[in-house]
């Protein structure tokens, strides 16, 4: 029988099990390391950097985790603030610089396929619609807990998703339903 | 389009784009840097527990006259009623298994919070 995420987190809690946590990690590496690939742009060195850095901080922290959210959200949560200070340090969580964002997107190099389009259209987002989306689109949750991972108003959370919605809709009109 | 549907496969389209990342070796990297286990602390409670024990009991065996104290027990109980020793041995127990059950609770509350 496969343990659930709160048997594992018990086990680390009660015997400090590394195995218990290095399986948790495995289950959500995934997701982890996807939402910071999107948050940084693909840059997948420091996405996978700041991955590490977020089950780190969530081993010495388990403690603090309460169980009133999933294992998932809560680590998200650890994973955007990780982003978060990397990028003040970094200072690029000034929004998103359109004209530069311009540039960067070379239609020529572009692949016909309708997943790189998505992921390209979801990098054009300024950073709150794309964090927005990713969460709840991709990864699930709801916007109460998206809020609770980006730390802002549900209602900024409900407009974001909208904004960025409408963003993609444009973008990839071309490939819609028809 | 409908609105809706356009929606839908929006939202289907975004669900599917996310690749499933193969871990490739990544929480091996997690678990090599994740800092030493706690076992030294403790063991190191263990041993304070242990000494502590043994040094309360060698000072009570010297200051009660080599353990007289524990003959003299022994004889007052060889002279109790057999129904007194039953209702001494109960309550023991029922004392031993009532301070497990208060640990087990608070054990468990300390790990729900």
């Amino acid at each position: 029988m496969e343990l659930t995420d709160a048997d594992l987190i018990a086990r680390v809690l009660v015997d400090d099990d590394q195995h218990a946590f290095g399986e948790l990690a495995r289950r959500h590496q995934s997701s982890v390391r996807g939402l910071l690939r999107q948050l940084t742009r693909t840059d997948v060195a420091l996405a996978d950097d700041l991955a590490q850095e977020t089950f780190l901080r969530a081993y010495k922290n388990i403690r603090s985790f309460r169980g009133e959210a999933r294992f998932s959200t809560w680590l998200y949560r650890i994973a955007y603030n990780c982003f978060r200070e990397n990028a003040r340090r970094r200072k690029e969580l000034v929004g998103i610089d359109e004209e530069q964002l311009q540039s960067e997107h070379d239609p020529h190099v572009a692949d016909p396929g309708l997943r790189h389009d998505i992921m390209h259209a979801l990098s054009l987002l300024p950073l709150p619609e794309r964090s927005a989306i990713l969460l709840c689109c991709q990864n699930g949750l709801s916007h109460d807990e998206a809020a609770r991972v980006l730390d802002i108003p549900l209602g900024t959370v409900k407009t974001n998703m909208l904004r960025g919605r409408e963003k993609l809709k444009r973008t990839l009109a071309a490939w819609g339903p028809d | 389009m409908d609105e809706k549907q356009q929606e839908n496969w929006l939202d289907r389209q975004l669900r599917e784009a996310a690749p499933y990342i193969d871990d490739q070796g990544f929480t091996s990297r997690v678990l090599k840097q994740l800092p030493a286990r706690r076992r030294r602390r403790d063991s190191l409670r263990a041993v304070i527990l242990l000494g502590i024990t043994f040094l309360a009991s060698v000072l009570a065996y010297g200051l009660s006259d080599g353990g007289r104290f524990v003959v003299v027990a022994m004889e007052r109980l060889t002279t109790l009623p057999t129904l007194w020793l039953f209702a001494l041995a109960f309550g023991c127990g029922i004392a031993v298994m009532a301070g497990g059950i208060f640990a087990a609770i608070f054990k468990t509350r300390e790990l729900q919070s």
